[in-house]
């Protein structure tokens, strides 16, 4: 069934439940990747999905319900399914759906379909052969991934909003095993760009790097130590402390910095923006899952706590206006909170300046497990480490099997300065996180 | 859920440019989620999820597709990509379905999509208000109802068609305890492969008791120190250390690809002589038991490690290809647009010769981790971690005062050889596995154990 189809029979399947406030959220997703195990393809997937979901608001209850099955009858059930739902919810306090009138930043609409099948194979197969080339100790184990991912978002409602956009990009992740001897170790390193514009060879050089890097590693000693933590993994943290961020969680008393705007949350030295149209961001929204044009904000200041994330509904209980940060991470889901290029703002010192104004401690390239070390309700971690020793200001050797044990809220007020190597991860929906190498003080170390 | 003449023809079509074996993954999914907040039933997520996976080998190549379109010529289309990736040879191939009925171990009495919702609310208000009703130190309690009706067919060239509904319940509460500006969580989760009769067989109000006595223990508890000890750690959820830290490192996608520190170490010590660890689908009722695996195999019960002994791997069809050994029923999927490979179901070690009183009287400065928290593990060097949600001081053998904010930290290898006790009773934990095929409910579990010696992380 094609969108207009789609979208009369759910306008007409509404007006027969008798409802009349409602909004249709919309995805299409088409991605395909490859993966490369010694030199041969191990696996190739190609994945069409789409989804939608109907909500409707009914004396001020919202109601959803949605499907992936495009058929006539199964579309035409959703507004009765949602109208149920509705009826058992007991929050009232929601805000009508949104209306026109907003201005919106150009979508793009025509993203690059995906490239060809075998390019993708032809860069997979480049980037596995350059990681072998790269070190005569790379092995079996090794493993590269090529693929592409194309999203398109539309949404409409019966306020007269009528809206869509589309993202999308490509992803090479290679990692390549090292042994010496018994010693095995594996890194991995990763480019999202268009497929053309990413250098497999410099990727393996990278990746093959950090790998031989950890070769004779040995067990970290404990104590308090400045820290460095890689941007990498900086981004790993953020994203498991997330919803600290969200004005939801912090009305449900599940966040610790409820009530904390205008105060000093944070070092003066660290800045947090959450930008839609960040240029670097491989993803970028127009609008987000309530229909709201969406703008960059500043939500740490030199330390201050500007404003928490909001959608309509946070908003209106807080008596502000909503920061257009209403997400959905599957179109199933119920309308949430997240940020979208979400980025600490780097500084100016070199990352060998930051390691001098260290001087003794520890650098951590990779933390473990993190979801099931960090409570973002506490702010409590504690987490498997790999990295490296700082010496005298200078990188020492590779360690291994350490806990770095803190609290998130803590660590924020303790970073002593960052630099000027802002990392971009992975999207994750239209999340992008970002940040610097951040130097931290007081954090304990559990090695031997 | 698709008639036979439409499978034999989409996985023709799948097999045309050669390959050897073609397989179509069929599902219809409803989920049902059911969450309460701030004492009010906050949302409702209803969704239904369908689609179709498609898949071929040729030695041991593989290539996947999926598609939410199951009109013919979506399946064609999608089956058209698959054949193409492959390669550029036309053949003409037939295909012969034959059903394959498999007895359903896991009788469901109360179909969650049948009961009322009104039902269903009672159930988790019963569960929520006794979490906030604990005590005035409870600040905010959250609960969800989830109940999942998971339809799978799979057919393949070999003729195989096979059909299995898995109903699955559970109970998920979270309390969060405050004082002066701090908080600390308690959670239960119960689930099984049941519909709503789970909750005559464990009452919601105990669910929510014990998410909030977790939290108000915890908020009274200092750090633990760390440092390297002696741990005792409980039965039920404390079995995720099991698989995590030894389960994931006999998972066939692993043991292929010479990627696990068990590879080519079958019949060998790899853990204490008291140890005897057993996967096993076949749980009647169990919440990660399946009647087949989503590669159509039945599934049954694989004994891991038998007195410290490698006796087997967990094996699906590509990676036993690999491996040149048989599919122990254990390929599993979160549903149609991931690939399935190897897989835990429900994974424990079994009761030992220990009395558990025995266990804690014989430490004599240690850690009792009463509940764990979920893991994560590197299967190519089998170092793990794992948070305790609960844990507690065991000093001159006897249990003292709550700590909070520990983890342990260790290797697979030397863990298993360190699990020098192990007691005598048994019991399970339910949780999300999270690997390269998706999220998929399993068992984790085993008695009282005591480790000798593992690092404790804290501060």
């Amino acid at each position: 069934m094609d969108y207009k189809k789609l979208k009369y029979t759910i306008e007409d399947a509404a007006k027969n439940a008798g409802i009349t406030e409602y909004e249709v959220y919309y995805t299409e997703y088409r991605g395909m990747d490859v993966s490369v195990f010694a030199s041969e393809i191990k696996s190739f997937n190609s994945d069409e999905s789409r989804g939608i979901c109907f909500r409707c608001r009914v004396n001020g209850k919202i109601g959803y319900a949605s499907t992936e099955w495009m058929e006539e009858e199964e579309l035409r059930s959703l507004p009765v399914r949602a109208l149920e739902n509705a009826a058992l919810i007991e929050n009232t306090d929601n805000d009508d759906f949104y209306g026109t009138g907003d201005h919106y930043q150009k979508a793009e609409t025509e993203i690059a379909p995906l490239a060809a099948t075998g390019q993708y194979i032809e860069k997979a197969l480049s980037c596995q052969k350059a990681c072998y080339d790269a070190d005569s100790r790379v092995s079996e184990g090794t493993e590269t991934s090529a693929g592409g991912y194309r999203t398109v978002i539309c949404l409409f409602n019966s306020n007269g909003l009528d809206l869509s956009a589309a993202y999308g990009f490509d992803l090479v992740v290679t990692a390549p095993v090292v042994r010496d001897g018994n010693d095995v170790n594996a890194a991995y390193s990763f480019s999202i760009k268009s497929l053309d514009e990413i250098d497999t060879a410099a990727l393996a050089k990278e990746a093959v790097k950090r790998s031989v890097q950890k070769i004779g590693a040995v067990q970290q000693e404990s104590g308090k130590m400045p820290v460095i933590i890689s941007n990498e993994q900086v981004c790993t943290m953020m994203g498991a402390f997330l919803s600290a961020f969200s004005a939801d969680a912090a009305q449900k008393g599940l966040s610790l910095l409820a009530g904390k705007e205008g105060e000093q949350i944070a070092s003066d030295c660290v800045t947090l923006i959450d930008d839609p149209f960040y240029a670097e961001s491989p993803v970028k929204m127009p609008f987000d899952a309530e229909g709201v044009a969406t703008f960059a904000k500043t939500v740490i200041d030199n330390g201050k706590l500007k404003t928490l994330l909001h959608n309509r509904k946070t908003a209106k209980k807080a008596g502000v206006k909503t920061t257009a940060n209403a997400s959905k991470h599957s179109y199933a889901d119920t309308v949430s909170i997240s940020p979208y290029c979400f980025y600490i703002k780097p500084g100016s010192l070199s990352f060998e300046e930051l390691l001098a104004e260290a001087k003794d401690g520890v650098y951590i390239t990779e933390f473990k497990g993190l979801h099931a070390g960090a409570n973002a309700v506490t702010g409590d971690f504690s987490i498997d480490s790999e990295g490296f020793t700082i010496e005298n200001g200078k990188i020492g050797h590779a360690v291994r099997s350490f806990t770095v044990a803190g609290n998130f809220f803590t660590l924020l007020q303790n970073i002593r300065t960052l630099d000027d190597r802002l990392l971009l991860d992975s999207p994750s929906g239209t999340t992008v996180l970002g940040a610097p190498d951040l130097l931290v003080d007081g954090l304990s170390i559990a090695g031997k | 859920m698709i008639a036979k003449p439409i499978l034999e023809a989409v996985l023709a079509k799948a097999m045309s440019t050669g390959a050897d074996f073609a397989e179509i993954y069929v599902e219809r999914t409803k989920e049902n989620n059911i969450v309460m907040i701030d004492s009010q039933i906050d949302r409702i997520k209803d969704s239904l999820l369908s689609g179709v996976g498609i898949r071929i080998f040729k030695g041991l190549r593989c290539v996947n597709a999926s598609t939410a379109d199951l009109s013919l010529e979506g399946m064609l289309a999608c089956a058209g990509r698959v054949a193409d990736a492959l390669g550029e040879s036309n053949e003409e191939v037939s295909i012969h379905l034959t059903e394959r009925l498999f007895g359903d171990i896991h009788p469901i009495r109360i179909v969650p999509d049948t009961a009322l919702k009104s039902q269903k609310a009672d159930i988790l208000k019963e569960a929520y208000f006794a979490a906030k009703e604990k005590s005035d130190r409870i600040s905010q309690v959250s609960a969800t109802l989830l109940d999942v009706d998971h339809q799978i067919l799979v057919a393949n060239s070999d003729g195989l068609y096979a059909q299995d509904r898995q109903i699955r319940t559970r109970l998920a509460v979270e309390a969060v305890a405050s004082k002066n500006g701090e908080n600390q969580t308690g959670s239960c989760s119960p689930g099984r492969r049941m519909g709503l009769e789970l909750f005559e067989m464990i009452p919601p109000r105990s669910i929510g008791e014990k998410a909030a006595a977790q939290a108000l223990t915890m908020l009274d508890a200092d750090y633990c120190k760390a440092g390297t000890k002696t741990v005792a750690i409980e039965n039920g959820f404390g079995g995720v250390i099991f698989h995590e830290a030894c389960g994931h490192s006999l998972e066939a996608s692993a043991v292929a690809l010479n990627q696990s520190q068990f590879a080519g170490k079958l019949g060998q010590q790899i853990a204490n002589p008291k140890v005897t660890a057993v996967d096993d689908g076949t749980i009647p009722n169990a919440w990660g038991s399946i009647n087949i695996d989503d590669e159509g195999t039945p599934s049954k019960r694989n004994v891991l490690i038998e007195n410290g002994i490698l006796k087997s791997y967990l094996i699906d069809k590509l990676n036993g290809r690999r491996m040149g050994m048989e599919s122990t029923g254990s390929s599993r999927r979160q549903g149609y647009t991931f690939a399935p490979t190897s897989r835990m179901t429900n994974t424990f070690i079994e009761n030992g010769p220990d009395k558990n009183e025995d266990i804690i009287a014989s430490i004599e400065d240690g850690l009792y981790a009463k509940e764990m928290g979920g893991g994560s593990v590197n299967p190519l060097t089998g170092a793990f971690n794992f948070a305790v949600r609960e844990g507690y001081i065991i000093r001159n053998g006897k249990i003292c005062e709550p700590v909070r904010g520990a983890s342990l930290v260790g290797n697979g290898k030397d863990i298993l050889m360190n699990i020098d006790m192990v007691g005598q009773n048994l019991g399970t934990g339910q949780g999300m596995c999270g690997a390269s095929s998706g999220s998929i409910p399993t068992d984790v579990g085993q008695p009282l154990i005591r480790v000798s010696s593992i690092t404790v992380g804290g501060r």
